[in-house]
């Protein structure tokens, strides 16, 4: 017989995937943009494991429960739509935003602020220093999807050898291209009447932050290779922190084996930093 | 309304649609189904000034953005995702001005396409409020509605002077039949004032109307058989994504302007006056072949992304 060994550990891309896929509720309709494999992973891992009647919409071929046979280093390949029960069109995807029949997005920002407001347009107020790529529909899905998932695999902000840092949790966004909790005029989501309630988590390679009452990020737990000082330092403002804090579940041998075997190409890594790629937690 | 029985072109006549200072649509997404060869033939012509509406984008609007084609953009999405990473010829055409800076997002454009296609001229939209696109946007007004009193975003009709497609197939009289995701190309084919397209393949309309017509004729003002006319994003059933040709562009655009014009500009476009130069110069049948092995078996596909 073949000797089927389980893993003994897991990555921290493994346990970021995890980590997002444990966001997602059964039942709704998710959708995931592109230039996302940690959370296109994350989809296809709900839908294996808590969430089998999850309508997984991927982003840009908008393929419906797809059954991709590997990870394909772009999102409009026609590897990620194989096996899709069916496919809707662009209008299609967002009139179900805009009339509040999708569960939950999953978006990401080059500036993430403390209440989950994010930018993916431009660094510089005045002068444009960087343009960033732009958010594709993450406008507007930030106002009308019903829950968002925040995730980044860069919160750590190394400093550079004048000791600076370049945050990507800031204290606030040079542009706001997604909306979270306050507007740039401080505005909250029910005095703005937005569909969507908003993003209720942040999964980062550092931990993971809920959002309190007023919509402000809370730090709720941590990998088991980094502590609240840490996270703290390469953060870019003050954030409460849970009384629960505790350690991030990290998946079972099953589910590592389910993410190996759908990203043979390890797609998800090229999300993660050199230095990130090493982490691995031990399962036992 | 475009009627004429025959509506075939060469590949130069095809885009000799497309003026100085157009309102430009390219179809596609991201790695696939972008109109290159008719995007490097623009460059050829010096067709410039451009005024770029889109969704999701890479290779095509960041090579328009290397040649100097570009005047504005108002895509959505403009890079590399994770494969490669962000835009480099549209990131110094932004950030050095030469292109404004006026992006989109993927509903917003959505909603003022389907404001054209109705003839009417406004949707409106409950999103993008709060947003610093409200700023970047003047064109975008906002109004309480009459029947719920809630603030609601207004924008504008847009009608693109040209959309620049690529499809699989397409009969004389112009009808285009797109197999997988068409992304926004119907939508933009029912708004614009033109639409030109490259195929794959010219069939009898016997053929293309059992494949299904994705686009009718009477919006389409002319097409040209131009097969790997994609090249180097995909167009399954036929190519897949040249990832490796890809890799090559993007080393020579991050390396400065210079380099892209003498590394890629001048061999893949300048030096190649028609498309058969072109596939000549990527390597030829060869490579050709190569891509079209994705179809075999899942190993064979993932061999092309190793």
């Amino acid at each position: 017989m073949l000797d089927r060994t389980k893993p003994a550990s897991c990555t921290l891309g493994e346990a970021m995937i995890t980590q997002i896929a444990s966001t997602i509720e059964d039942s709704i309709v998710a959708f995931h943009g592109f230039g996302s494999p940690l959370v296109q992973l994350a989809l296809h891992l709900a839908k294996k494991t808590h969430a089998p009647h999850l309508v997984l919409v991927a982003g840009a071929t908008y393929g419906v429960n797809p059954t991709p046979p590997f990870l394909a280093p772009t999102t409009n390949d026609w590897v990620m739509n194989r096996g899709a029960e069916c496919h809707l069109d662009i209008e299609e995807l967002f009139d179900l935003a805009a009339s509040g029949r999708v569960g939950r997005m999953f978006l990401s920002g080059l500036q993430i602020d403390r209440w989950g407001n994010m930018n993916v347009t431009r660094v510089g107020r005045e002068r444009l220093q960087l343009k960033l790529p732009g958010g594709g529909g993450g406008c507007n899905l930030s106002c009308d999807v019903q829950h968002v998932t925040i995730w980044t695999a860069a919160h750590r902000a190394a400093p550079d050898p004048k000791g600076r840092r370049r945050f990507r949790l800031v204290e606030s966004c040079d542009f706001i291209t997604n909306v979270g909790h306050r507007t740039a005029e401080g505005k909250t989501r029910s005095e703005m009447r937005y569909r969507g309630q908003g993003p209720d988590s942040i999964v980062t390679e550092l931990g993971v932050f809920d959002f309190d009452g007023s919509g402000h990020a809370r730090l709720a737990a941590l990998y088991p290779d980094v502590d609240v000082a840490e996270v703290r330092e390469n953060t870019g403002f003050e954030f409460p922190m849970r009384e629960d804090l505790g350690l991030i579940p990290l998946p079972t041998p099953a589910m590592v084996e389910f993410i190996r075997a759908l990203d043979p190409l390890r797609i998800h890594e090229r999300e993660l930093r050199p230095e990130e790629r090493a982490r691995s937690f031990s399962l036992q | 309304m475009y009627t004429q029985a025959d509506k075939r072109r060469d590949l130069p006549s095809l885009v000799a649609h497309i003026r100085e200072g157009d309102c430009v649509a390219i179809g596609g997404g991201l790695s696939w189904r972008e109109p290159m060869a008719a995007l490097r033939e623009l460059v050829r012509q010096q067709i410039k000034g451009l005024r770029l509406v889109g969704s999701a984008h890479g290779i095509d609007v960041d090579l328009l953005c290397g040649a100097g084609a570009v005047a504005v953009s108002a895509e959505s999405y403009v890079g590399f995702e994770q494969d490669f990473g962000m835009a480099p010829n549209y990131r110094r055409a932004c950030e050095s001005g030469a292109v404004e800076v006026r992006d989109s997002c993927c509903y917003t454009l959505v909603q003022q396409l389907r404001a054209a296609i109705a003839g009417l001229p406004f949707m409106p939209i409950r999103s993008v409020r709060g947003t610093g696109f409200t700023h970047m946007h003047p064109d975008y007004k906002t109004m309480l509605c009459p029947y719920t009193g809630e603030e609601l975003v207004l924008v504008p009709a847009l009608q693109p002077d040209v959309s620049i497609l690529h499809a699989q197939y397409g009969d004389a009289h112009g009808n285009l039949h797109i197999q997988g995701p068409p992304v926004t190309d119907i939508l933009f084919s029912k708004a614009s004032k033109k639409v030109i397209a490259t195929v794959e393949r010219i069939v009898p309309h016997e053929q293309l109307t059992e494949a299904g017509v994705t686009i009718p004729y009477f919006y389409v003002t002319a097409l040209a058989e131009v097969p790997y006319g994609a090249h180097p994003t995909s167009c399954y059933p036929f190519y897949a994504y040249d990832r490796a040709h890809t890799a090559d562009y993007y080393r020579c655009a991050s390396d400065g302007a210079d380099t892209f014009r003498n590394q890629y500009l001048r061999p893949y476009v300048y030096d190649c006056p028609s498309h058969a130069d072109y596939l000549a110069a990527i390597g030829g049948d060869g490579v050709l072949k190569r891509l079209a092995t994705w179809s075999q078996n899942s190993d064979a596909w993932m061999a092309l992304y190793a």
